[in-house]
């Protein structure tokens, strides 16, 4: 048996995100008070309220479909939502409580998703797609949309098989190399007037932080020389509003730092947009390579690459498959909940300053 | 103390053994427990004169005190409860019922503890019972039919991959020829032995009609005789092994040879 030891993503925190790209108002988690709680916390910063029916002991042996219901009722009453979704826990469905069945007799004013998915479910992928299966009963997506982000997740749950952090037995997590070495490689190949090609292949909300990269590269250009090449996943045609949402504040941002992008695909097909960034990679013929956002999706990369991610496995991965440069941004996803613009990103930021002069 | 429990297939008359059995206790002097873990929660209105007792894990939901009702001669009866049947989990309840029942109830000078558990045994709160701590000595009840031996093979898979002494088979019978062979046969086969044979007699019917055991209501009746020597043999038994099932096919087969 080829056991993984590491924790992974989970299937109901992957359900509750599908339901914040729905718009929906309000999660409610059916489970115990603490499930989920961290992810919580993020989601309230992009502006989803989040609430737990708290189940208890009791409601383990009894079932807590009556709970459920008060509790949906009330916050129907109380927050006046458009859009609902219930998310099952562990606990829910080894008790098998009937989501479906008390979203029906709670009959309350918004629309409810109920969505049942469990931690035992599989990889993390069957949570959001549990949660489009939910959003198309319910007519909010059509089934051609449902179809194609399944499409796009089962293929992204391939790729972390094949090279991701399903790839490997036991990553320990890595914190990656400086953004100094990164940094002054691209300053250095701009200022010897070669060509710095970056391509952000970025999943949903996390372009908000990794778009900093392009801009930072376009700077440290017009300072000291050398040619620039984008390319992004940053259609802002493809997807739910809320995604192409995103795209769109994101090109806004980079146009005013005249940053010019080809575009590989929409903010929810980093799963398959990476093959066109490969392609792009290929056509313009760069001296140095800086891949943002997850990397590993875009085939062919090179020991030389410079390759950014915000997850600490996912670096240790890029760092033992022999990348030399794989740097963190850690605080990607935390900052960029709320962002309705490119923040600056720590990698940005150290580009900046070396290409000011800044740092010797 | 002594901490044992009564298995076997739903039907075969666990509830009415178990109960029998700590009448027979009780009237001997031991300070008995009943403790029924069935989300029915009627076996041990036999020692309550028919009355249907507040289940223990419905007293906890509600924050109460937990209660310990006292049956016929002193049998102290708890049922553990549940939930409807369709939500929930019944297993669960089990294990709560019984670690709460161990943290605030039993005494060191209690003498005889009879768990009755529901079926066979479907999840590990079913087992919970015969975990570490609680009750290592099991008593399977079965008959001489196809079936009921299935389901106590069935059991004593479940014991023994809990690594769980079984103290023998009970068989409680349903008239079928030759049974007593059969059964004891079957016992010797999982690595155990016959340990009471319960006739079967109309008696038991009219006892429950009343609300009663029959060690209450007919104690001169040759049944009661019968659940008494039962519980003396159970007394003095010091025979527990680790049983160890048989094939399905092994038990037809034995059926097959025996009739």
């Amino acid at each position: 048996m080829n056991d993984i030891l590491h924790p992974r993503p989970n299937p109901i925190i992957a359900a509750m995100y599908t339901l914040r790209d729905l718009d929906a108002d309000v999660v409610l988690m059916h489970g115990p008070a603490g499930c989920g709680f961290m992810a919580a916390r993020r989601l309230e910063e992009a502006g989803v309220r989040v609430m737990t029916t708290g189940m208890r002991e009791s409601d383990l042996i009894f079932g807590a479909e009556e709970k459920l219901i008060r509790i949906l009722r009330s916050i129907d009453d109380r927050f006046r939502p458009r859009l609902i979704g219930v998310v099952g826990t562990c606990a829910s469905m080894i008790i098998g409580e009937n989501l479906d069945g008390a979203v029906k007799k709670a009959g309350v004013r918004a629309t409810v998703l109920p969505v049942d998915i469990h931690g035992c479910s599989g990889p993390n992928t069957t949570g959001a797609i549990a949660a489009l299966e939910a959003a198309a009963a319910h007519r909010l997506i059509t089934y051609e949309e449902r179809d194609r982000q399944k499409r796009l997740l089962e293929r992204a749950t391939l790729i972390e098989r094949e090279r991701g952090l399903t790839s490997k037995s036991y990553l320990e997590p890595h914190p990656g190399t400086t953004k100094l070495s990164a940094a002054q490689a691209i300053v250095r190949t701009l200022r010897r007037g070669g060509k710095v090609a970056v391509a952000l292949n970025a999943k949903k909300e996390t372009a908000y932080g990794f778009a900093d990269v392009l801009r930072a590269v376009e700077h440290a250009s017009s300072e000291v020389g050398g040619e620039t090449y984008h390319i992004g996943n940053l259609d802002p045609n493809i997807g739910l509003p809320r995604i192409r949402r995103y795209a769109s504040d994101i090109l806004r941002d980079l146009k005013e730092a005249d940053v010019e992008v080809e575009i590989t695909g929409g903010l929810d097909e980093y799963a398959v947009s990476g093959e066109k960034a490969a392609e792009a990679l290929a056509r313009c013929d760069a001296d140095l390579r800086v891949i943002v956002g997850v990397p590993h999706t875009v085939p062919g990369l090179s020991a030389n690459d410079i390759l950014v991610t915000d997850q600490p496995r996912q670096l240790r991965n890029y760092l033992e498959k022999g990348f030399a440069m794989a740097v963190g941004e850690l605080s990607t996803h935390a900052d960029v909940m709320s962002a309705r613009s490119v923040l600056r990103s720590e990698l940005g930021e150290t580009i900046r300053q070396v290409a000011g002069g800044g740092l010797a | 103390m002594r901490q044992i429990a009564i298995y076997g297939k739903g039907g075969i008359g666990k509830s009415t053994v178990a109960a029998n059995l700590a009448a027979s206790f009780a009237t001997s002097g031991l300070r008995t427990w009943y403790i029924g873990c069935d989300p029915k929660s009627d076996g041990s209105m036999t020692l309550l004169n028919g009355r249907k007792i507040p289940t223990f894990l419905e007293q906890m939901k509600d924050n109460e005190e937990t209660g310990v009702f006292e049956g016929y001669a002193g049998v102290k009866c708890v049922e553990t409860g549940g939930p409807l049947a369709g939500v929930g989990c019944a297993g669960r309840g089990i294990i709560v019922a019984v670690q709460e029942l161990g943290r605030k109830h039993f005494r060191e000078e209690d003498d005889m503890l009879i768990y009755d558990v529901p079926g066979d045994v479907v999840c590990g709160g079913f087992a919970a019972p015969v975990r570490e701590k609680y009750a290592n000595e099991v008593y399977i009840v079965t008959s001489g039919e196809y079936l009921a031996l299935y389901a106590a093979n069935n059991i004593a898979r479940g014991m023994a991959n809990l690594n769980v002494t079984l103290g023998g088979i009970i068989c409680n019978s349903r008239d079928v020829p030759g049974e007593r062979e059969i059964v004891a046969e079957f016992a010797r086969r999982i690595g155990t032995r016959l340990i009471g044979f319960v006739p079967r007699d109309g008696i038991v019917r009219e006892c429950e009609n009343h609300g009663m055991t029959v060690i209450e209501g007919a104690p001169e009746h040759r049944q009661a005789e019968a659940y008494r020597r039962l519980a003396m043999d159970i007394l003095e038994n010091s025979q527990l092994a680790v049983p160890t099932p048989v094939g399905p096919e092994d038990i037809r087969a034995m059926l097959r040879e025996m009739t």
